[in-house]
């Protein structure tokens, strides 16, 4: 079982990504991204909303898949910029790479 | 009807029968042509005509041009539903000068070609038109019955829909009563705070239609008064109204201190409402006459059950209403919002409690209820209270657990797209798996976790800590049961009042005269509550304006030869009053005979099945009629 944990959406902006709030789960950016993950990268931002930073670190390999090829960013309804989610998640699992 | 009577009024000679192709709607299953010789050689049948759309103008031409000239006087059109054309077609005899009533209606299309084929079909159109033909030919002439209409309206409660209506009705200068239960005016809109989407004031809303109808003229107000006996018919009610001293006197804290608009009646008593005088101390009667009624009694916020979601095992489970009481008027006193001096860092706000219920899924409430509607409002007001906290106690996070969003109307998705930019975090669940609120663990520092299953995390169970948990609860009517049994309303399924038609009547009851305004029908918010009202104020006047109303004349009739006034016909009568026995002098006697109130009858026929003399008939629809009817349906006339 997670435990919401509201503050993680905050540790998040110290890595430049203050977006994922507006996201609302349509799935558009998974169904565009040409990786064919499942849930990818809409599972990614739905952590940050629920504060699940130990998911995200499980599965950290996954974001280096990511090609940046700017689709979801460009189709996404909320302007929620998934792509730059996913680099600012980049920046906060080297970060935390680093500390550990 | 004596022999004689029947000799000097026997029926038509000159029935004229009108066919419609419908533009092969009909003409392409059914031939018409061959319906029409069959027709033209009917007894009574004066001239049997077809046309490719017998409501075209020309199709109208030619029945008028018939009547004018006196080739035809009693009118028999064989074409689509009578809800479609039967009033087309009788406003086309008055244009032609005669009287609308000689009218038969024949359904050849709903109930013939678009339903069988081939021969069958055509036999069938054949006999349906034969017996429209056959009544036809004993149709009189009637006059609608016209009945005086008091220029006077009575609106039951004083919340908003009840203060629009009384305010609209009152500016048209109607004289109106306004009956309100309460000591307040201003309803459940008196008891919140801001309004979604826009943020007015509620007080505001209240005080200045409040003030507006306390201030006019033509309009009196009863407060801690209700209806206890209905009597009449539209145009004539007699109500009479019990005003009592409420149970509680005492008028709640803040009464003090006045409405800030001076310039206004009454005051206002925050999460009260407008106090227009002090209560009555004693008991009190009034009758009241009045034209029409329009009914606004508005809803009830849903209560729930001991132990959903926690409530009433936790005061940190409260309903959305509680919170916004709780929340008024507080200072941004710091960057926590605090209730009950608690500090809340955290409040779980849960949708649909109340709504949306699902057979099988959700138990019903102890009178076997289940609320299956959606209550409309609550997902705005949830969204607009979680906005309210999010800016003004940044530090309180708010978690929106939702079964769906439906956030309709002007400005409100608006209040979603903010809710996402505050932060709010939106899980959502499923009806079958919903959430559970229980106590955290003694070492926690929250007081309450939520557990949900979260679709939007893939159906992952999650833990929400919460300080608050804020259930948005439903509109559910307020009890008129007593108003229901009294004017014979109809109620829906869902309880509400029940309108004539959704979409073409949705203010109106069958009951001719009685009008609904707000959420006694269905839930709405604020605006659509005032958009009802004054539709049903509109709708009021329009029955007020020419000082009486005209109604169908398909109304019992007593054959006063005949009756021996036995009395049956009043034991069978549904309507109460439609129906009486007058003491009358027969022969030097004294006897017993019934008589029609015509304005009452439903024109159900009860009383006509129940009378051993045959004394009594429903015009435009007799014994006489109907027989000739049954006779030309069984007799083989119309074969081909």
């Amino acid at each position: 079982m997670t435990r919401l944990n509201p503050e993680f959406a905050e540790e998040m902006k110290h890595f430049g990504e203050d977006t994922a709030l507006a996201c609302f789960n349509c799935g558009t950016c998974a169904a565009i991204c040409p990786l064919l993950y499942e849930h990818f990268p809409r599972k990614m931002i739905r952590y940050i909303q629920i504060g699940a930073k130990d998911r995200i670190l499980q599965n950290a390999q996954e974001l280096w898949k990511c090609l940046h090829c700017g689709l979801c960013t460009q189709t996404c309804p909320r302007e929620a910029n998934p792509g730059e989610i996913l680099l600012g998640l980049k920046r906060m699992v080297v970060d935390h790479w680093r500390k550990s | 009807m004596t022999d004689e009577k029947k000799k000097s009024n026997g029926p038509s000679e000159r029935i004229g029968v009108y066919l419609c192709y419908c533009g092969g709607n009909i003409s392409d299953h059914v031939d018409v042509e061959d319906v029409r010789s069959r027709m033209e050689k009917l007894p009574g049948v004066a001239v049997a005509r077809t046309n490719m759309f017998m409501c075209s103008d020309p199709g109208q031409e030619m029945i008028m041009e018939d009547l004018k000239n006196g080739a035809v006087d009693r009118v028999v059109v064989a074409s689509c539903a009578p809800s479609l054309h039967e009033k087309t077609f009788r406003s086309a005899i008055s244009r032609a000068g005669k009287n609308p009533f000689i009218y038969e209606h024949a359904n050849i299309r709903e109930q013939v070609s678009w339903v069988h084929h081939g021969n069958a079909a055509t036999d069938k159109a054949a006999r349906l038109v034969s017996a429209a033909a056959a009544k036809a030919a004993h149709l009189v002439p009637l006059e609608p019955i016209r009945v005086d209409a008091l220029r006077h309206a009575t609106v039951v409660g004083g919340g908003i829909a009840g203060l629009r209506a009384a305010k609209d009705l009152a500016d048209r200068g109607i004289v109106v009563t306004l009956i309100e239960k309460t000591p307040f005016l201003g309803g459940q809109l008196a008891r919140l705070d801001r309004i979604a989407p826009t943020g007015d004031k509620a007080s505001d809303l209240v005080c200045e239609l409040a003030g507006q109808v306390l201030a006019h003229p033509n309009a009196t107000v009863l407060t801690c008064a209700q209806v206890d006996d209905f009597d009449g018919y539209i145009g004539n009610f007699t109500l009479s109204v019990k005003i009592q001293p409420p149970a509680d006197p005492k008028i709640p804290e803040g009464s003090a201190k006045g409405t800030d608009r001076p310039d206004l009646p009454g005051r206002f008593i925050p999460f009260a409402g407008v106090l227009p005088e002090n209560p009555p101390e004693k008991e009190a009667a009034v009758k009241l006459n009045t034209g029409v009624i329009v009914l606004a009694t508005g809803f009830s916020s849903y209560r729930p059950r001991q132990g959903l979601y926690g409530f009433g095992t936790s005061d940190a489970v409260i309903t959305l209403p509680e919170l916004i009481r709780k929340m008024a008027g507080r200072p941004a006193a710091g960057s926590l919002l605090t209730i009950d001096g608690r500090k809340i860092r955290s409040v779980a706000m849960i949708h649909c409690v109340g709504s949306r219920q699902i057979p099988g899924i959700h138990p019903e409430d102890e009178s076997g209820h289940l609320n299956e509607y959606c209550s409309r409002t609550c997902c705005g007001a949830t969204i607009h209270a979680a906005n309210q906290i999010r800016e003004t106690f940044p530090e309180t996070r708010v978690y929106d657990l939702y079964r769906d969003i439906r956030t309709y109307g002007r400005g409100q998705e608006e209040l979603y797209d903010q809710a996402a930019k505050n932060g709010v975090v939106f899980l959502r669940f499923r009806p079958e798996a919903e959430p559970e609120v229980s106590f955290a663990d003694p070492a926690d520092s929250f007081a309450l976790k939520v557990n949900v299953v979260d679709t939007l995390t893939f159906g992952e169970e999650l833990e929400v800590p919460a300080d608050l948990v804020v259930l948005s609860t439903a509109m559910e009517p307020s009890d008129v049961s007593d108003l229901v049994e009294m004017m014979k309303l109809p109620v829906g399924a869902d309880r509400f009042l029940l309108e004539v038609h959704p979409k073409l009547r949705p203010v109106e009851l069958p009951k001719g005269g009685i009008l609904l305004a707000g959420t006694c029908q269905a839930p709405f918010d604020v605006g659509e509550s005032c958009n009802a009202a004054g539709a049903a104020a509109v709708k009021a006047s329009a029955i007020l304006a020419k000082g009486y109303v005209e109604l169908d004349p398909f109304v019992a009739e007593v054959d006063a030869a005949r009756c021996t006034g036995c009395g049956d016909c009043v034991e069978a009568c549904l309507q109460e009053g439609a129906l009486s026995l007058i003491p009358v002098q027969v022969e030097g006697q004294e006897g017993k005979r019934a008589q029609v109130t015509p304005a009452l009858c439903l024109g159900c026929g009860a009383c006509v099945a129940v009378c051993p003399e045959n004394a009594i008939d429903v015009n435009g629809m007799t014994l006489k009629q109907y027989e000739a009817m049954v006779e030309s349906i069984v007799s083989d006339q119309t074969a081909a």
